[in-house]
């Protein structure tokens, strides 16, 4: 077995490169498995692991004078070398040709499911129609996230439980109560603005690892695209708003009604 | 037994076949479609939470004439469900209940995919419009890639009648008809599935001959 390698560093992360030849006769179940401290980050896609790759390495099947090159990542210092050929081992020649060997332990259904989401495109809907906050199925939770608490409060009935009595009463409602819903939104509104920003100064002067990463978590480079508009639209909107609420606070400071009094003579 | 009910296209009526299959089964009825579910929700746990890890498949279980694993509504929620964990929430509700039913999305995106995967079998629906089959023909081609046997297929919502033939010829599987009845499509909604409800109507009779060619209990080869 025929095994070239090379590595490059990139921030804390390490990226390996290796060829792999096999040059018997017969084919061959070859394992190379990594040295670097750390679990290997193999080649995805749609979020799972190529075929044959786990947390130590790859386990390939290799015709006879096939070669192959492989690659990963690992956040660990390099070592030198940084992969080796852990076994090789004859082919079973019942085992079905394939270029690598599924993982073991999985079943037949779990691969399956792996095959099937390695192959069919994403479902998951984009990050950002959620991260905005103002999309809801129906009888949605508007935060989106799944807790208990929320998800009781956030069904269209108990809404609107919840909304009647503050509506129909005359009394006044108790100030804080009222504070929180009003800011919820705001808030989720701001949460998503942030997320935003978070991302683009990520990518702001960015070494390749960091956009790399920040990249893959945005699903590909198409999960990026119209961020800088989107930020630069945020950023207006945001000193708008900034000026608003301040001067708003202001004139809020500046009053005094008087409630008591009112309440007193009535 | 793990039946999943596709079609490659929308509003054909898998989800209502599907009610009224796993009604004639005795089965648990999952709402696989994480994306625009159908079949009626409720409170507490669904296929969301199952599916991100934060509930177990048995809490999902909902109770009625028959019984649901509702999903949920929010695209939160869909973003949030890992596929990955739906093989072992399917296989623990099988284990508990026997028969489970899948009722899966339209496309040929990875949430169409992965309940093909996880089932034994599936039945197709098709509408019987020309456009519906050719989507059902692709969908098809996804379940033998993924290795989930063609067990039958049903042409719904029939008023006249189709060219079951030609049909059953395309998919490679037995095809029966299923009439149109407003008592099918109101089913899921009111949760009355057809055979309780008008036992002796054609359409029940459909049903019954869709359920009759699911297999009880599959080999299946681990």
């Amino acid at each position: 077995m025929d095994l070239a390698w090379d590595l490059d560093r990139e921030g804390d992360v390490s990226l390996v490169r290796c060829r792999v030849r096999n040059d018997d006769a017969v084919p061959r179940r070859v394992r190379i498995e990594s040295r670097l401290d750390a679990p290997v980050l193999p080649p995805r896609r749609g979020g799972v692991p190529e075929e044959g790759w786990d947390e130590t390495g790859v386990t390939l099947r290799l015709d006879p004078g096939e070669r192959r090159a492989l690659g990963f990542a690992a956040r660990a210092p390099p070592a030198d070398p940084p992969v080796e050929v852990a076994e090789v081992a004859a082919v079973d020649s019942t085992a079905e040709s394939g270029g690598v060997v599924p993982s073991e332990g999985g079943g037949r259904a779990a691969s399956a499911t792996a095959a099937a989401l390695r192959r069919l495109g994403d479902h998951r809907p984009p990050r950002d129609v959620v991260a905005g906050g103002e999309t809801e199925l129906g009888e949605a939770d508007p935060k989106g996230d799944s807790s208990d608490s929320d998800r009781a409060a956030g069904t269209g009935t108990d809404a609107a439980d919840i909304d009647e009595p503050a509506a129909d009463s005359d009394a006044p409602l108790s100030p804080s109560g009222e504070t929180t819903r009003w800011f919820d939104p705001v808030d989720e509104q701001l949460d998503a603005v942030e997320e935003r920003i978070d991302k683009a100064e990520r990518l702001t002067d960015a070494d390749l690892a960091t956009a790399t990463e920040a990249v893959a978590e945005a699903d590909g480079v198409e999960g990026l695209s119209g961020l800088d508009e989107r930020v630069a639209a945020d950023a207006a909107r945001l000193r708008d708003l900034s000026e608003r609420a301040s001067a708003l606070a202001t004139r809020a400071e500046a009053t005094d009604a008087p409630v008591e009094a009112l309440e007193r003579l009535a | 037994m793990i039946l999943a009910v596709a079609g490659g296209k929308g509003g054909v009526g898998k989800t209502t076949l599907a009610y009224n299959v796993a009604a004639a089964l005795d089965a648990v009825v999952v709402d696989a479609d994480l994306g625009m579910a159908d079949l009626p929700g409720g409170r507490g746990p669904d296929l969301h939470d199952v599916l991100a890890g934060e509930a177990g498949p048995i809490e999902a279980l909902r109770a009625g004439p028959v019984d649901i694993v509702p999903c949920g509504r929010t695209l939160a929620g869909a973003r949030a469900a890992d596929l990955r964990r739906l093989e072992a929430a399917v296989a623990a509700i099988e284990r508990e209940r026997g028969t489970v039913v899948l009722d899966c999305p339209a496309g040929r995106r990875a949430d169409a995919g992965v309940p093909l995967a996880v089932a034994d079998a599936c039945l197709l629906v098709v509408s019987p419009r020309a456009f519906a089959l050719a989507d059902a023909i692709r969908t098809r081609a996804l379940a033998r890639e993924l290795d989930a046997g063609l067990v039958g297929c049903a042409v719904n919502r029939v008023t006249e009648e189709p060219p079951t033939d030609a049909i059953a010829d395309a998919l490679g599987a037995p095809a029966s008809v299923v009439p149109a009845d407003p008592r099918v499509g109101r089913s899921v909604a009111e949760e009355r599935p057809v055979v309780d409800a008008a036992p002796d109507s054609a359409a029940a009779e459909a049903v019954r001959e869709l359920a009759r060619r699911v297999p009880r209990c599959q080999d299946r080869n681990f």
